[in-house]
């Protein structure tokens, strides 16, 4: 058989037989997740470095503010009537489902406690990031994808301005400002909305829902702080996910269309890793210090 | 495949064959040397093997057809991409050794205009040209408005009308003025013009080409125009290289350019749609 033959024969029971299938399809499958393992650890460890190089720049935060302010307003603002709707809302959803299942056990003035510490832990920061993550992480990169695919990023290095500094830095110092306001706000809609709730439901006066809110059995301080904690990573997360994935944006108007969705699948995943993390470790080690 | 011109037969091979670098002509002073600069993008081989001079205060127009590698050279002009192989020199520094410091200084000896202008749309025409006096020079704020102006009046517009408007709100003829307003803002030595005259009506092109040539004459700069525009290239040039296939097959004045028979150059020249730039397209 000369060359040319074999590698007929080779192609034809690559294509006709099962077992030549079988094992093109699982060449193929190892190939492509190891591929996507490695891009996704490429992308992650890019993201890593651009948020170290943002950090380097922190010193120069003082010149950027008013980058800063815009975008404090950008991402406050814009999201706090979206953010306390879904809040209040959840607040009032919590109330009704719990309020009904303790009343059977005699035990609705632990109601407002129960959603303080729901809110404070949890809720709060995750919707805060949800929030932002769907409204702003989005933005963020749809406006730095379009600066990119557009040259103007381009243009600003051209003019010895580092994009880091200009554009990346300025956007997480304000998420960091921003996303621990939007979760302390957050809370206290989600807690009043569980009131509201509770006391057109179940007859729980506003106050005494408060009360049993505010009781230290129930929420302590580190359950407050501890949310904030979180919130200032998941802002970390969220700004640099997006600019990474804005900045990194190239084939026109379709790449910025993939960057958004990608920042948003990114960020929702990474917040709920980084929040299981934070909850399992941070969370207890600050339990025991407060 | 081979090309044809009236009476020679070109092979491939001599069709790609890079132009041999040309000694410096007296009294010319070298400013930027490009030597055996190569650049893959995976299986790609963009630039094989480019050896050029930049002299001094001279317009250099880089010629070429699309995906010949004209981008891949400019951005290594520009210090944007490292080069697999070669070097790439402003005077005695090497782009591909700097640091990010030495690019940060060498930038702010450039000034460049970008094919579609790329201001940003959230300034304003006055933070747009200001952009680089404000984050690199630190000047303030009434001496940069003052640059500004002078820096739109050179390149003929009304400055004072123009200052707060955004960009979104310029015609395209104007967005582009405002770009090399730009470039020029910071008085750089090197102006780099990435097709300038690209989606332009012919009088405007004419008004970018007239500009060109108007900022030469008035600020000794050197430039380096990336183009396809036969014309225009013709108009400003005082030297024209050909790039083709990643390699330059051609470097010289005007007339040398137009008297070369090069099947590459003269199918550039004439306009042909049968050569070799067209080679395995649909017909």
């Amino acid at each position: 058989m000369t060359p040319d033959q074999q590698q007929k024969a080779l192609e034809v029971s690559r294509t006709t037989t099962f077992a030549g299938f079988a094992k093109e399809a699982g060449v193929r499958v190892v190939g492509n997740t190891g591929k996507g393992i490695l891009e996704r650890a490429q992308v992650a460890g890019r993201a890593c470095l651009l948020f170290y190089q943002a950090m380097g720049y922190l010193s120069q935060a003082g010149r950027a503010y008013p980058m800063i302010l815009k975008q404090i307003e950008f991402i406050g603002f814009g999201s706090l009537v979206v953010l306390s709707l879904i809040s209040g809302l959840t607040g009032m959803i919590m109330a009704v489902q719990m309020g009904a299942t303790l009343e059977d056990y005699g035990a609705l003035n632990t109601l407002g406690g129960l959603i303080s510490v729901t809110f404070c832990r949890e809720l709060g920061p995750i919707w805060a990031a949800v929030i932002i993550l769907a409204r702003v992480g989005s933005a963020m990169a749809a406006e730095l994808g379009t600066m990119a695919v557009n040259e103007e990023v381009d243009a600003l290095r051209s003019m010895s301005i580092d994009p880091v500094r200009y554009l990346v830095m300025p956007r997480i110092i304000a998420l960091i400002i921003a996303m621990p306001i939007l979760t302390l706000i957050a809370d206290f809609v989600g807690i009043l909305g569980g009131a509201m709730i509770s006391s057109a439901t179940f007859g729980i006066t506003v106050s005494s829902f408060f009360e049993s809110a505010t009781d230290s059995q129930f929420l302590a301080y580190s359950d407050v702080i501890g949310g904030l904690v979180k919130s200032v990573f998941f802002a970390c997360l969220i700004g640099t996910i997006a600019c990474d994935q804005g900045l990194h944006t190239s084939d026109g108007a379709e790449g910025v269309g993939k960057s958004t969705t990608r920042t948003v699948v990114l960020s929702v995943i990474f917040v709920l890793l980084m929040d299981l993390f934070l909850t399992t470790f941070v969370q207890l080690a600050m339990k025991r210090v407060f | 495949m081979t090309g044809t011109t009236d009476n020679q037969q070109w092979t491939r091979q001599e069709m790609e064959r890079g132009w041999p670098l040309d000694p410096v002509p007296e009294g010319k002073q070298v400013l930027m040397r490009i030597r055996d600069l190569n650049k893959r993008f995976g299986p790609r081989h963009i630039l094989r093997g480019i050896d050029l001079d930049i002299y001094k205060g001279e317009t250099l127009v880089i010629l070429g057809g699309s995906g010949s590698g004209k981008t891949t050279l400019i951005r290594h002009i520009l210090g944007f991409l490292v080069a697999d192989a070669g070097s790439v020199k402003v005077g005695e520094l090497d782009l591909n050794l700097a640091t990010a410091a030495e690019l940060e200084h060498y930038r702010k000896r450039l000034g460049v205009v970008f094919q579609m202008a790329a201001l940003l749309n959230s300034l304003t025409v006055l933070e747009n040209v200001g952009l680089p006096l404000i984050e690199v020079d630190h000047l303030p704020l009434d001496q940069v408005r003052t640059r500004v102006i002078a820096a739109l009046k050179a390149v003929f517009l009304p400055a004072e009308e123009i200052l707060q408007l955004k960009p979104a709100s310029l015609s395209g003829g104007m967005r582009k003025r405002v770009g090399i307003a730009r470039a020029i803002v910071q008085k750089p030595e090197i102006i780099l013009y990435d097709e300038p005259t690209t989606g332009l009506d012919p009088v405007t092109v004419n008004g970018v080409n007239e500009l060109t040539l108007e900022i030469q004459r008035t600020m000794g700069v050197t430039s380096i125009v990336i183009t396809h525009d036969l014309s225009a290239a013709f108009m400003i040039a005082d030297r024209i290289a050909m790039l083709y296939k990643g390699r330059l097959i051609a470097v010289g004045t005007k007339d040398q350019i137009r008297a070369n028979p090069h099947p590459v150059l003269q199918q550039m020249l004439t306009g042909s749609t049968t050569g070799p730039l067209t080679e395995g397209y649909g017909k």
